[in-house]
């Protein structure tokens, strides 16, 4: 240590807020910066790069569906690698902190429980953010090109025929150009944002009460997986297709514990070249909205109780 | 060591800016019962019982007792990370439940990890913003902590690669970068080699002068011997012993005279008037002084590096 230093006026800090959105930036930036230093981003984008020009190596029947698998392999690992890493992300995150004492620290500073719980959170979602948005500009990318060389080869391929009338011409463009790069591609990559957050949000609250990393991402995955089932849940639940009393209580728990996952699959549709309403994306992202709420509500009550 | 600098200022600077209710004791712990559940069956842990002591503003508190006496339980309570099962502790006058208690307080726990991924001067900007401090003021009052704790060589380096010694180094700078009143200090030495660990004792030595209030725990128990002011010695979760250092310590029936130079002739002189005194006195001990082992060493490699 070093005897000595300049001196220097004494940097006051600022009066206590009660919430602070300063604070909850700071900790989600260090949230970002720790996952992406922990590889994790990079690790998607290689991967789904590598399915995306796998996309191109499919052999198919017509130019549609050329797009269309290129599209489905593409979303699929999308959504598949999305709501893996929300959950291995977020699951980790509690733990590490606690272990390391890294989470004394932090809470010894004037920093409430929630804003940590908030910041941890956000982190991860300006992560999965930031790694979707960079896929949705690849897969565009490569989407666009595909799409010009498939309508080029149809083209030619009409002509060569001697079929390529003005109306066959048209018909063929207008049905790449659905199949193409369209709005609806973005659409689809923010209906499985907003999955993914859904499933961060039921990360963090799980890793509340976990005692292990591995617990959580189980039982994380396990819920997410039941999430999908949802509508078959509430239909046992609601609608008394089961007489059994206990598989209707399981049913009935299940239905609201579990976040209703199925409802954020719009995929098909937007592989299919149809963009769903914006009436539909609004209610999806209230959903999320409530959901993301209710699960950070129930994940402070837990963690304000937590001995550390 | 000596730090000579500013750059922790004193007491009634930081007070200035404090929103808290002034108070002359910086720790306030009344009655306090730390009382853990039992899990699945197994019987539930008195951690600390009917615990209560003070910390008054500007002096060093040594909190000693074996493992599992309830130290760490006491400061966890004291700093809100736990809830106290009965009592209460208090900041400054601030119930420590109220997150606000925390502006003024600097903790270091024991055995410190921080995000490895962070350099240390990315470390110091995050625990600084965290206590409201930002821009160019922020960045000059990490540097400063950088300097003060002998780590600005090592500002561009991940955290991850510092040694135990640096660890605990960086652990002080994140404590003091918002320039708290009361430092809370849980085994601040541990696992640091003797030289990093005098210049622990050191900075403590110069926290106090400027006026900071220090609780510590140590296992070393001559090293607090040299910075506290009071000792509260737990066991089982209750207080045995508390009070100034210099009372706990002397021994009253006993008196010291230390010599230098002293000629045998002299000393043989001392032993008869002691032998011809009426009273009851007599010499205990007669012989060189010795020095302590963390001094030989401290010396032995201060030469070798000379």
């Amino acid at each position: 240590m070093s005897n000595g230093t300049p001196s220097s006026s004494a940097p006051a800090a600022s009066r206590y807020a009660r919430f602070s959105p300063g604070r909850i930036w700071t900790l989600a930036a260090a949230t970002v910066t720790q996952l992406v230093r922990m590889k994790i981003l990079a690790f998607v984008i290689v991967f789904c790069m590598i399915v995306v020009a796998m996309g191109f190596a499919f052999p198919v029947l017509n130019p549609e569906q050329q797009l269309k698998f290129l599209k489905d392999v593409s979303f699929g690992a999308l959504q598949f690698f999305s709501v893996v890493i929300a959950i291995v992300a977020t699951a980790v995150l509690m733990p590490r902190d606690l272990e390391d004492r890294t989470l004394y620290t932090i809470l010894s500073k004037p920093v409430p429980r929630h804003e940590y719980l908030i910041g941890k959170l956000l982190g991860v979602l300006v992560l999965l953010a930031c790694g979707l948005v960079i896929m949705d500009v690849v897969l565009s990318g490569v989407l666009y090109l595909r799409q010009n060389i498939v309508l080029g080869q149809a083209l030619q391929a009409m002509e060569h025929e001697g079929a390529a009338t003005p109306e066959n011409i048209a018909s063929v463009t207008a049905s790449v150009a659905k199949q193409g790069l369209t709005w609806s591609l973005h659409v689809g990559v923010l209906a499985i944002f907003l999955k993914a957050s859904v499933v961060a949000a039921l990360a963090l609250l799980i890793s509340c009460f976990a005692s292990t990393t591995l617990f959580t991402i189980v039982i994380t995955f396990l819920f997410a997986i039941a999430g999908h089932g949802h509508q078959l849940f509430r239909e046992y639940f609601l609608e008394g297709k089961t007489t059994v009393a206990m598989e209707k209580i399981g049913a009935a728990v299940l239905a609201i514990v579990c976040p209703d996952l199925g409802m954020f699959d719009v995929v098909d549709n937007v592989t299919k070249g149809d963009a769903p309403p914006v009436s539909d994306m609004l209610y999806l992202g209230g959903m999320a909205l409530v959901y993301v709420t209710g699960y950070l509500v129930v994940s402070h009550l837990l963690f304000v109780e937590k001995e550390l | 060591m000596s730090n000579t600098d500013d750059s922790v200022s004193p007491a009634n600077e930081s007070s200035a800016r404090s929103a808290g209710p002034r108070s002359a004791e910086a720790v306030t712990v009344e009655n306090l019962t730390k009382v853990f559940k039992g899990q699945l069956g197994k019987k539930a842990f008195v951690a600390v019982r009917d615990l209560t002591f003070s910390v008054q503003a500007g002096e060093v508190y040594g909190l000693i007792g074996p493992n599992g006496s309830g130290k760490s339980t006491t400061m966890k309570v004291v700093l809100g990370l736990l809830a106290p099962t009965a009592g209460h502790t208090k900041i400054f006058g601030t119930d420590s439940a109220r997150v606000e208690s925390r502006q003024d307080v600097g903790f270091l726990p024991e055995n410190p990890y921080f995000y490895k991924h962070l350099t240390g001067m990315e470390t110091l900007l995050f625990y600084g913003r965290l206590c409201g401090l930002h821009g160019a003021r922020l960045r000059d009052r990490a540097r400063e902590m950088l300097h003060l704790t002998g780590l600005e060589n090592a500002s561009d380096r991940r955290v991850g690669g510092y040694s135990k010694g640096m660890l605990q180094r960086i652990g002080l700078a994140q404590a003091l970068v918002h320039e708290p009143r009361l430092l809370v200090l849980d085994e601040p030495t541990a696992g640091v080699d003797p030289a990093g660990s005098r210049k622990i004792r050191d900075l403590i030595m110069e926290f106090k002068k400027r006026g900071i209030t220090v609780l510590v725990t140590s296992h070393l128990l001559e090293q607090l011997q040299e910075v506290c002011d009071r000792i509260g010695i737990m066991d089982n979760g209750r207080m045995v012993r508390e009070g100034r250092l210099d009372d706990l310590i002397a021994v009253e029936n006993q008196t010291e005279i230390v010599l230098e130079d002293a000629s045998p002739e002299l000393l043989a002189r001392i032993r008869d008037l002691v032998a011809a005194d009426a009273g009851k006195a007599s010499v205990k001990q007669m012989g060189n002084p010795r020095t302590t082992l963390e001094r030989l060493f401290l010396k032995a490699t201060e030469d070798k590096d000379q």
